[in-house]
């Protein structure tokens, strides 16, 4: 407050339409902010390039290592019982609805109730399809989604509610 | 025009004591259309921004018809509130102080009203064009060529009114509010030419002449600097025009101005590809990008903090003037969502960050707080000033200042809430590895009352600027400053 510096107009020259203005120092902390954040700038990109060599890539591949393994993608097929039925019409209707119907009649997807089977209509025949979906028709992969025992579940759904074989 | 009229010295006396009756001849008419259509596409834009909003909240909003869906209406409110609002304001803003700064009528009357009428009937075709689904797909460019071009011509038209008045002025110094008006004018043309160029298919339909990664990068390119260059610079300019004007004070540092003005145009140009992290572009682009949107915190700070110096001994107005707690306000806005920008441009936060409503929150901090805050002050400044009547109600200002902040509180916690909880319900695994809440729906229901806030917000913002329009036409039409029934003390330093 003592710096006889401040608040100096900066005279006539710098009047515009009544407004005056002051060259006053520029405050210290900002000028360390706008260095700082050049400095952190220029070492950040140095370090993720040349010297860790980082990628999004490696991050992604580093994600995915460290995550929780998905049980492997499997078709082990045991018996179906009366709680499997009941448990995979409530995944059913949460999950498979949107492109099958909430009657299996089909929309996007095809219709489970009639006696065509594209991908065939066995238990184990409709676990490999939800688990593997078929992405070139949209259907998804639900392996890595619902994991093998809700996979059970709704296959043994569609199996004894639609037109299983 | 008329070198008779030309006062003698180029600038006349220091301090408030203005000349009370300037021999230029301002053109305060385009002034006044200007805040007009502000005024009203402002409403319009807002609506529809408030009808968004309860699409979001309750799909049912919709009325089932194409018109009204979310895809057609979400960019007339985008359009509507950044060119039409935004822009009209700008305009307004630019007219009354550039030609008061250079103590100079605008160079011609005819590109005047060219400007203006054309930038109404830009907007008018923007409002038929976006609701029946014609669109070129990119996100704040997505009118199709024709209004393309004829933006472009209005544009220029603009841009030569704007730098014909500067090549007559009749003061030498470039105030610094004329030097980001400029940088508005000039980038802004480059930016619209370069990202729209496309090969016309039919009179509707065109192809950009980029493809795939270039035409992102330049698509966002382009939408950065719209917000640098139309959405933050020229608001710098008016504010430091109209802030140290009603402040009655000089501007806290000449030097902070020119670094922080170059700091920002240099910086700015380069952070478009963080829009664009951990996609196809390539990883020293992204980095380009985030390191110089860090970067970018201190020169826009540095605006910050010569408008909040500025103010250093004239605090105690804060509390009878509406147009200085607005651009306080704005201000404040300003300093926290440009320094929420840069975090957000960081990889490691915006891996969290992005395509939630933490991005919709950020930008409604700038758009509402920063722009629409600083665009009430210019009026409530202007106003009485163009119309030479004092404000029909100080407390009704008062009142629209209240409704907006809160609306805006209300508005940014609930999508930075929203943001935050669907970027981690996105990310969330169960112990096998699994997505936790596989089904997009998950988040939605999550996040419906979160919508309904944000409704409750953007509906009292709403609510402010019709209290401001209304305020505006009773000043308008109220009684004039000489005759006995004014009240000259609710506008103090009022000059011609």
């Amino acid at each position: 407050m003592s710096d006889p510096t401040r608040d100096q107009p900066l005279g006539h020259a710098h009047e515009a339409d009544g407004i005056e203005e002051y060259d006053n120092q520029l405050p210290l902390w900002w000028v360390g902010l706008f260095v700082g954040t050049v400095i952190f700038g220029i070492v950040y990109a140095v370090d993720y390039h040349f010297i860790s060599h980082r990628s999004q890539v490696k991050e992604y591949d580093a994600e995915m290592a460290a995550a929780p393994k998905a049980p492997e993608a499997s078709v082990a097929v045991g018996a179906i019982t009366p709680d499997m039925i009941a448990a995979g019409k409530e995944i059913f209707a949460a999950n498979c609805v949107a492109c099958h119907g909430a009657d299996m009649h089909g929309g996007i997807g095809p219709n489970l109730t009639d006696s065509t089977w594209i991908h065939g209509g066995t238990y184990p025949e409709i676990v490999h399809t939800v688990t593997f979906g078929v992405p070139e028709k949209g259907m998804i992969t639900w392996g890595p989604i619902l994991g093998p025992e809700k996979i059970a579940q709704v296959a043994a759904f569609v199996h004894s509610s639609g037109g299983g074989q | 025009m008329d070198p008779a009229t030309s006062p003698s010295s180029p600038s006349p006396v220091a301090g408030p004591a203005i000349t009370p009756t300037s021999p230029v001849n301002y053109d305060d008419e385009s002034v006044k259309k200007f805040i007009i259509a502000t005024l009203v596409w402002g409403i319009v834009g807002m609506l529809v921004g408030v009808w968004l909003a309860l699409e979001l909240a309750w799909w049912p909003a919709n009325l089932g018809t194409p018109y009204l869906s979310f895809g057609r209406l979400r960019p007339l409110h985008t359009n509507a509130v950044i060119f039409a609002f935004t822009g009209n304001a700008l305009f307004a803003g630019i007219y009354y102080s550039m030609q008061r700064l250079l103590k100079t009528r605008m160079w011609s009357d005819k590109l005047s009203a060219f400007h203006f009428w054309g930038w109404q009937a830009i907007i008018v075709s923007a409002a038929v064009t976006l609701p029946m689904g014609m669109t070129e797909g990119k996100e704040y460019a997505e009118l199709i060529w024709p209004i393309d071009l004829a933006i472009a011509v209005v544009w220029l038209a603009f841009a030569a009114n704007f730098f014909g008045t500067i090549a007559i002025r009749k003061v030498q110094h470039l105030y610094v509010a004329i030097w980001f008006y400029m940088s508005m004018v000039i980038t802004i043309t480059v930016l619209h030419v370069v990202n729209n160029l496309a090969m016309p298919a039919t009179f509707t339909r065109s192809y950009p002449i980029y493809a795939g990664m270039t035409d992102a990068l330049v698509q966002w390119w382009y939408g950065h600097n719209a917000v640098g260059f139309l959405l933050t610079t020229p608001i710098l300019g008016l504010m430091y025009y109209f802030l140290p004007k009603a402040a009655n004070k000089p501007v806290y540092s000449y030097r902070l101005s020119i670094i922080h003005f170059w700091a920002l145009v240099f910086m700015y140009i380069w952070a478009g590809p963080h829009h664009l992290l951990y996609s196809a572009l390539p990883d020293w682009a992204q980095t380009l990008g985030m390191v110089f949107s860090v970067a970018l915190i201190a020169p826009s700070w540095g605006g910050m903090l010569n408008g909040l110096l500025t103010l250093r001994g004239a605090w105690d107005k804060l509390r009878t003037d509406p147009v200085l707690k607005f651009f306080v306000s704005g201000i404040t806005f300003y300093g926290m969502s440009t320094f929420e920008g840069p975090m957000m441009s960081i990889r490691g936060v915006n891996a969290l960050s992005h395509f939630t409503d933490w991005t919709i929150a950020h930008v409604h901090a700038g758009a509402l707080g920063w722009v629409g805050m600083s665009i009430f002050g210019m009026l409530y400044y202007t106003v009485p000033r163009v119309w030479n009547r004092p404000l029909h109600s100080v407390s009704m200002a008062t009142t629209h200042f209240w409704l907006a902040s809160t609306g805006i509180v209300l508005y940014i916690v609930a999508m930075w809430s929203a943001g935050v909880t669907q970027g981690l319900m996105w990310r969330a695994l169960d112990a096998n590895g699994l997505l936790q809440y596989p089904n997009f729906i998950d988040t939605v229901t999550t996040l419906n009352p979160f919508y309904w806030i944000r409704l409750v917000g953007g509906s009292m913002y709403l609510v402010g600027t019709i209290l401001c329009a209304w305020n505006v036409f009773r000043t308008a039409t109220g009684p004039s400053l000489s005759s006995p029934a004014g009240h000259p003390a609710a506008t103090p330093h009022l000059e011609a």
